[in-house]
């Protein structure tokens, strides 16, 4: 059956008679009344004079929103910036005498308290999938103030002002360059999940990092003990099938996400299909590259009988076929 | 006709109206599949109500007006699915379509009967969506393939590739049907 795509084929011819018997005259003349009455409802159109008239207003109004945001950001960041040294005099001895006796996971000292648990709505993370991003939130908000508090008062004196926005964004990084002395194992993983995207997972803002870490680590506890860990977030990830879905959706970071978090990359449905199979027949080159990077078999079969390799057998696709490694 | 429209012609959105709205309710009918058909005719509506008022905005240049019209309503639909938290792509488990040889047109020509174009019609809601919006697009909204790809955002060998898996599917699905059938 070669190059026969552009002509329309019997099967089309099929369909489009099957929707004319099935056709309901009566139904579509009650849509048109209806959508011709809700089209006249709304004003015209107004070409292009109207828009152009107000979108002056529209442009200037917001850089000037956003110059004014920008202008107290750095005002704010500036001050910050004067303040903190004196912090890092103060808390070394107010932090030392508790910190032996809790861990070394509490080493993000000052800076997070007050905007950590409001700069996390600037970063928005999408939806994506599952539905959980917000529950997470509240893990997250509870472990900061155990132990940072304390440290807090002393440094207080200059609580003259309590900025928000652009606090947040150093506190990030630090705790992300810590972690790695204290926790073992489940630190690595992390760390190239959260670099690369905060999306569909975790990490929002500051107080993130604490979560993502706990994540890991109790990706491993739960193998053990099923029920001990504390997260929210574990429930919500199915590794295995959000990686079918991203693979079937070419949404390559997501795809590497997972993997970098363990997900196996041959994980299979109930139909016997990996995620190689769903990226193969819809045809995502780049999403194929990355799983056959990771070791996504070619030959794995499904519940019918077919590999990842047979499903690409018809695609015309030489970016696929590359992807694949089935050509140079 | 739209820039007609646009320019304040009553009759001019109508009879657009009229050419599109066939193949325009279909494609979000059968992308909406039978769990979500009651959106059908809101999303419709929405996409009909977003060209009256975007038909300024309109630029022929850079795509046909189907195309341009059946981005709307594609966009339409997967919104309407993300609100409803529908895994977009794993619709459907499509296990060996590309083994299946071409049996031709066959018992297709009987799709007169009633009850055999219910069954193509829930075969092809049954697709993959990707693969469902390209054939209903190409197949019955008449759009051509660079159509569908820019209506979808792929690049043209995928959508070519979506449209053979599609076909093979569907022509597996309706051969199964035929030892049922008869």
């Amino acid at each position: 059956m070669p190059e026969r795509d552009d002509i329309h084929d019997p099967i089309d011819e099929a369909y489009v008679r099957a929707e004319q018997a099935l056709d309901d005259e009566a139904a579509r003349a009650a849509r048109r009344a209806r959508v011709l009455a809700a089209a006249a409802q709304e004003p015209t159109p107004a070409p292009a004079a109207k828009p152009a008239a107000r979108s002056l207003l529209r442009r200037y109004g917001g850089w000037l929103a956003a110059a004014g945001v920008a202008g107290i950001s750095v005002l704010t960041a500036e001050q910050v910036n004067r303040l903190s040294p004196r912090r890092q005099q103060f808390t070394p001895p107010a932090v030392q005498p508790p910190a032996p006796a809790t861990m070394s996971a509490a080493p993000p000292p000052p800076p997070a308290p007050p905007p950590a648990a409001s700069p996390a709505p600037a970063p928005a993370t999408p939806p994506v999938d599952g539905s959980p991003a917000s529950p997470k939130a509240e893990p997250a908000k509870p472990a900061p103030p155990v132990v940072r508090i304390a440290p807090r008062p002393p440094v207080a004196p200059p609580p003259d002002i309590a900025p928000p926005p652009p606090l947040p964004i150093p506190p990030v990084e630090k705790p992300f360059a810590s972690p790695p002395p204290p926790p073992p194992i489940a630190a690595a993983p992390a760390a190239p999940l959260a670099a690369q995207k905060p999306n569909a997972f975790s990490s929002e803002a500051a107080g993130k990092v604490q979560e993502d870490v706990v994540v890991t680590g109790t990706r491993q506890q739960r193998a053990a003990s099923p029920n001990a860990g504390p997260v929210a977030v574990a429930p919500k990830l199915d590794g295995a099938r959000s990686l079918r879905e991203a693979a079937a959706a070419g949404r390559t970071k997501e795809i590497d996400a997972l993997l970098a978090l363990g997900v196996p990359v041959d994980a299979a449905d109930d139909a016997g299909e990996t995620a190689l199979m769903k990226s193969v027949q819809n045809d995502y080159p780049d999403a194929v590259e990355i799983l056959r990077r990771h070791g996504a078999s070619l030959d794995r079969k499904n519940n019918a009988g077919k590999s990842a390799r047979d499903m690409a057998k018809g695609l015309t696709d030489p970016d696929l076929a590359k992807a694949l490694g089935l050509t140079p | 006709m739209l820039r007609a429209h646009g320019a304040g012609d009553a009759h001019a959105f109508a009879r657009l109206y009229d050419r599109y709205d066939r193949p325009c309710y279909r494609f979000i009918r059968r992308t909406l599949s039978a769990a979500h058909a009651d959106a059908a005719d809101d999303l419709h509506q929405e996409t009909w109500l977003a060209v009256s008022r975007n038909a300024a905005g309109f630029d022929p240049s850079k795509a046909s007006f189907p195309a341009w019209l059946f981005t709307i309503a594609r966009n339409k639909v997967w919104d309407h699915l993300r609100r409803q938290k529908v895994a977009i792509l794993a619709v459907a488990e499509d296990d060996a379509v590309m083994a299946v040889p071409d049996p031709g047109p066959g018992p297709l020509d009987q799709a007169a009967s009633r009850e055999l174009a219910q069954r193509i019609v829930e075969a092809v809601e049954a697709l993959p969506l990707a693969q469902r919006e390209t054939f209903v697009m190409f197949a019955h909204a008449g759009l051509s393939l660079e159509d569908v790809a820019a209506a979808t955002g792929v690049p043209l060998e995928t959508a070519k590739s979506r449209l053979r898996y599609a076909r093979n599917a569907l022509r597996q699905a309706l051969a199964d049907e035929r030892p049922a059938h008869a």
